[in-house]
């Protein structure tokens, strides 16, 4: 079997797996009582993970170069990308939840590379002189991973936003300076079970931290043991989302200065405000607010999430949105 | 007119607009708030630049964006030229903003960040179980004591500090360290590009194979640039060519450049240059940009060799030709036109009246009006751009520090304390990012010790399952 054709199978085989693995992800949060699901949604997401960067190799020994010259390969890479971060998101938080959002992301994706995009966007082609260099691997592989991180993560945000939706919500796991602090209200409801129902939950006021009356809610046993609270789902998945957007944005930052530092050896000049160029600044910036806003007292809970949901949009008009435009370097190409 | 402060009458008159800087605009630029829209407003300002064309001509928004129909009703050419939208990024509004952005991270790292970095440092022990009561994370166990804590906290990389039955503990400092050293690596990008645009300059020569020559058509200079450009030396173009694929698609454009002192004529350095790899020499940097056919050598019958220039025929940026008329009378009544179109060899040989009389490839010969025409070899030219830009360390440390100071703060400042009261153990702490991990290692830690020694658990902490 040739490498071109291995490709091709390769290609739809991680298609069928993804959109499987989005559909077993989706009946297990429905039937949460199922673990096997969990097991086999993360086994899919492993699979297809491996089924990508199988591919993608066998592009690296075809062309000879590092797979990420064209729309198709970049798109798998992202997709790898995408469902490494999963794997990563899903061990630390230890919920199926975030499989339910990121596996359509991932297979959205892959059906477009594979399914959409005509044949001859599909073949891998010569460099051109200016992108023959060994900055091309450190800055394109690194600004593919920061855009798969920041996807992940601003999904999560949107998913948080979903499960919070109508309801008053301030979390105790802002990053803010405060943070840590125990919830009086919600001593209350402290089960293994995070509350996933509508818990108006309230951080509690530096006036009243300490307040021996939390120490008589019913919840506690009647010693008043203390004990840890633990954090709730909208917490947890509110932390996933910062952390991972948290990795994503070094990775940013380093491809965009990878990216700088090229443009000065080869051409002279690390910032010309190419298109392309400044949306990555866009979503540098929108990030940043992100980042600062989790510390901005008053500000948690919604109105960051909010913007990490915006970062998705953004993400996806500096990656794919200025091809529309056609210019500069940076440009795929399209064919619509 | 009162003052309601300590001015007082014999006080300094610089002490108003000081306080009222400090007391009015500090407060206002520093405040984190004030910070976030400002970037986010950046943000939206920068999308301009990127849907209309920038550093168009006058003409070309005059054709694109017409009065009638104004694009969305109001986007006219006058419009962009009023408000600098035709080049966004130089515009006073965009860089004031840029401006005040660079203000604003050195009065946020001046006024919040070094004093939350000391406070960070400044830890203190608590001996008061309700401190524990306020803590998320917290527990009291029976029957332990410090030492017990001290065995975990260690397996877990924690830097512990105890007097008497306190303890505490903590990690990942490096990330209170982090966001102050992004926000100095910022700084220092900005004041780099900014001393850049000031001291550097950037020009363009097209120099054919065999010249020297000196930087003349400087496009942009900062207004203190003039030492940056090179004038007791000069750069030598030893030879331009080509590689072409197999395919006859471009490989690679190469320049053999020789720089040469101007009054010993002694050759100081030789580098070949390509596409991503330039010239460096004091500063200046040679970057090979563009080509061209400059000239071509010919032989008539046995003459001696001709060097003719040739000229670049139309602007078009694809499909480029060259051309040059090649005499065949001694009186130049009569010759012909030589056109090419890359350096790979096949050139066109037309007579005065346009028609195609042969073509041609380097190193051979044509009989034209009872001539023989020796084409000996084209000449490449080769596109230089000449840059000096001495902001480039300062940006790069800048850069160095954004880097490093981003890694450092994804760490998270963990904190644990600990006292023993009455046979208990009370134990609490926080974390400032990873919230989920640190519950989760918090709360095996706590397991661990209910189960260590006697096991006789008296503490009821929950079993931890998956969330969800």
């Amino acid at each position: 079997m040739n490498l071109v054709s291995l490709q091709n199978q390769l290609d739809n085989l991680s298609f069928g797996i993804l959109f499987v693995t989005m559909l077993i992800y989706w009946v297990g949060a429905a039937f949460p009582k199922i673990p096997l699901l969990q097991n086999l949604g993360t086994t899919g997401m492993a699979v297809a993970n491996l089924c990508i960067a199988a591919l993608l190799s066998a592009r690296w020994i075809e062309a000879g170069y590092f797979p990420l010259s064209n729309l198709y390969e970049s798109l798998f890479f992202l997709t790898w990308g995408i469902t490494a971060m999963h794997l990563f998101a899903e061990t630390i938080s230890r919920s199926a939840l975030v499989g339910v959002v990121t596996a359509p992301v991932a297979m959205l994706i892959t059906a477009f590379a594979a399914l959409k995009l005509p044949d001859d966007m599909q073949a891998s082609a010569p460099l051109v002189p200016a992108l023959k260099s060994n900055w091309l691997m450190m800055h394109v592989s690194v600004m593919m991973l920061s855009y798969a991180t920041l996807l992940v993560g601003s999904v999560l945000a949107i998913a948080f936003l979903f499960i919070t939706r109508g309801q008053e919500i301030e979390l105790r796991g802002s990053s803010f300076g405060g943070s840590g602090y125990r919830l009086t209200s919600s001593l209350a409801t402290q089960t293994t079970e995070p509350a996933t129902t509508a818990q108006p939950m309230a951080i509690s006021s530096k006036s009243d931290v300490g307040n021996t009356a939390v120490l008589e809610l019913p919840a506690m046993s009647a010693t008043a043991t203390l004990t840890p609270q633990r954090l709730s789902l909208a917490d947890t998945l509110d932390n996933i989302s910062y952390r991972i957007i948290g990795l994503g944005f070094p990775l940013l930052t380093i491809g965009i200065i990878a990216g700088g530092v090229w443009a000065n050896e080869a051409w002279g000049s690390y910032w010309s405000w190419d298109p392309k160029e400044t949306w990555a600044l866009i979503v540098w910036l929108v990030f940043a607010a992100y980042l600062h806003s989790r510390i901005t007292k008053g500000w948690q809970g919604r109105k960051p999430a909010i913007l990490a949901s915006v970062g998705f949009v953004v993400v996806w008009i500096c990656y794919l949105g200025v091809n529309l435009l056609g210019k500069g370097l940076h440009s795929y190409g399209w064919f619509l | 007119m009162a003052i309601e402060s300590n001015v007082t009458a014999s006080g300094n008159f610089w002490q108003i607009p000081q306080q009222w800087w400090r007391k009015k605009i500090v407060p206002v630029i520093a405040n984190l708030k004030f910070a976030i829209v400002l970037v986010l407003i950046i943000a939206v300002l920068s999308i301009t630049g990127t849907v209309i064309e920038q550093g168009e001509t006058p003409g070309f928004y005059q054709t694109n964006y017409p009065e009638h129909p104004a694009l969305f009703g109001f986007l006219t050419w006058k419009v962009i030229q009023v408000i600098g939208l035709d080049h966004v990024y130089r515009t006073w509004w965009y860089l004031g903003l840029l401006v005040l952005f660079g203000i604003s991270l050195m009065t946020c790292t001046f006024t919040t960040q070094l004093p939350m970095l000391k406070s960070a440092r400044k830890w203190k022990f608590y001996d008061n179980p309700k401190f524990f009561q306020r803590l998320a994370l917290s527990a009291e166990i029976d029957d332990r004591d410090l030492t017990d804590l001290t065995e975990q906290l260690e397996t877990q990389k924690y830097k512990i500090f105890t007097e008497g039955d306190k303890l505490y503990a903590r990690k990942g400092l490096i990330g209170k360290i982090g966001p102050i050293v992004v926000h100095i690596g910022m700084i220092l990008t900005l004041l780099g590009g900014v001393w850049g645009a000031m001291t550097g300059f950037i020009g363009q020569e097209m120099i054919p194979s065999g010249d020297t020559f000196q930087v003349k058509n400087i496009l942009d200079a900062g207004p203190l640039a003039r030492n940056q450009i090179p004038k007791d030396w000069s750069v030598k173009v030893n030879r331009f060519w080509i590689d072409y694929t197999p395919a006859g698609t471009i490989d690679q454009f190469y320049s053999d450049l020789s720089v040469v002192d101007n009054s010993t004529q002694k050759e100081l350095d030789r580098q070949t240059i390509y596409v991503n790899k330039p010239l460096k020499y004091q500063g200046v940097y040679y970057y090979q940009t563009d080509w061209s056919i400059s000239g071509v050598k010919i032989r008539l019958n046995n003459s001696p060799i001709f060097r003719l220039p040739m000229a670049q025929i139309g602007q078009g940026a694809q499909n480029r030709l060259w051309g040059t008329w090649i005499p065949t009378k001694p009186d130049l009544s009569e010759g012909v036109s030589l056109l090419a179109k890359d350096l790979q060899g096949t050139m066109l040989v037309y007579d005065t009246k346009g028609q195609l009389v042969s073509s041609v490839r380097a190193g051979n010969s044509i009989e034209v009006n009872g001539v023989t025409l020796k084409i000996l070899e084209l000449i490449g030219g080769t596109g230089l751009q000449i840059k000096a830009d001495p902001g480039i360390p300062i940006v790069y440390l800048g850069f160095g520090l954004l880097m490093l100071g981003v890694i450092m703060s994804y760490f998270s400042h963990s904190q644990i304390w600990a006292v023993t009261k009455d046979g208990k153990l009370y134990l609490g702490g926080r974390t400032n990012r990873a919230q989920v991990v640190f519950e989760r290692e918090t709360i095996e830690l706590i397991e661990r010790l209910q189960n260590a020694g006697t096991g006789e658990v008296t503490g009821d902490v929950e079993v931890p399952t998956a969330v969800s």
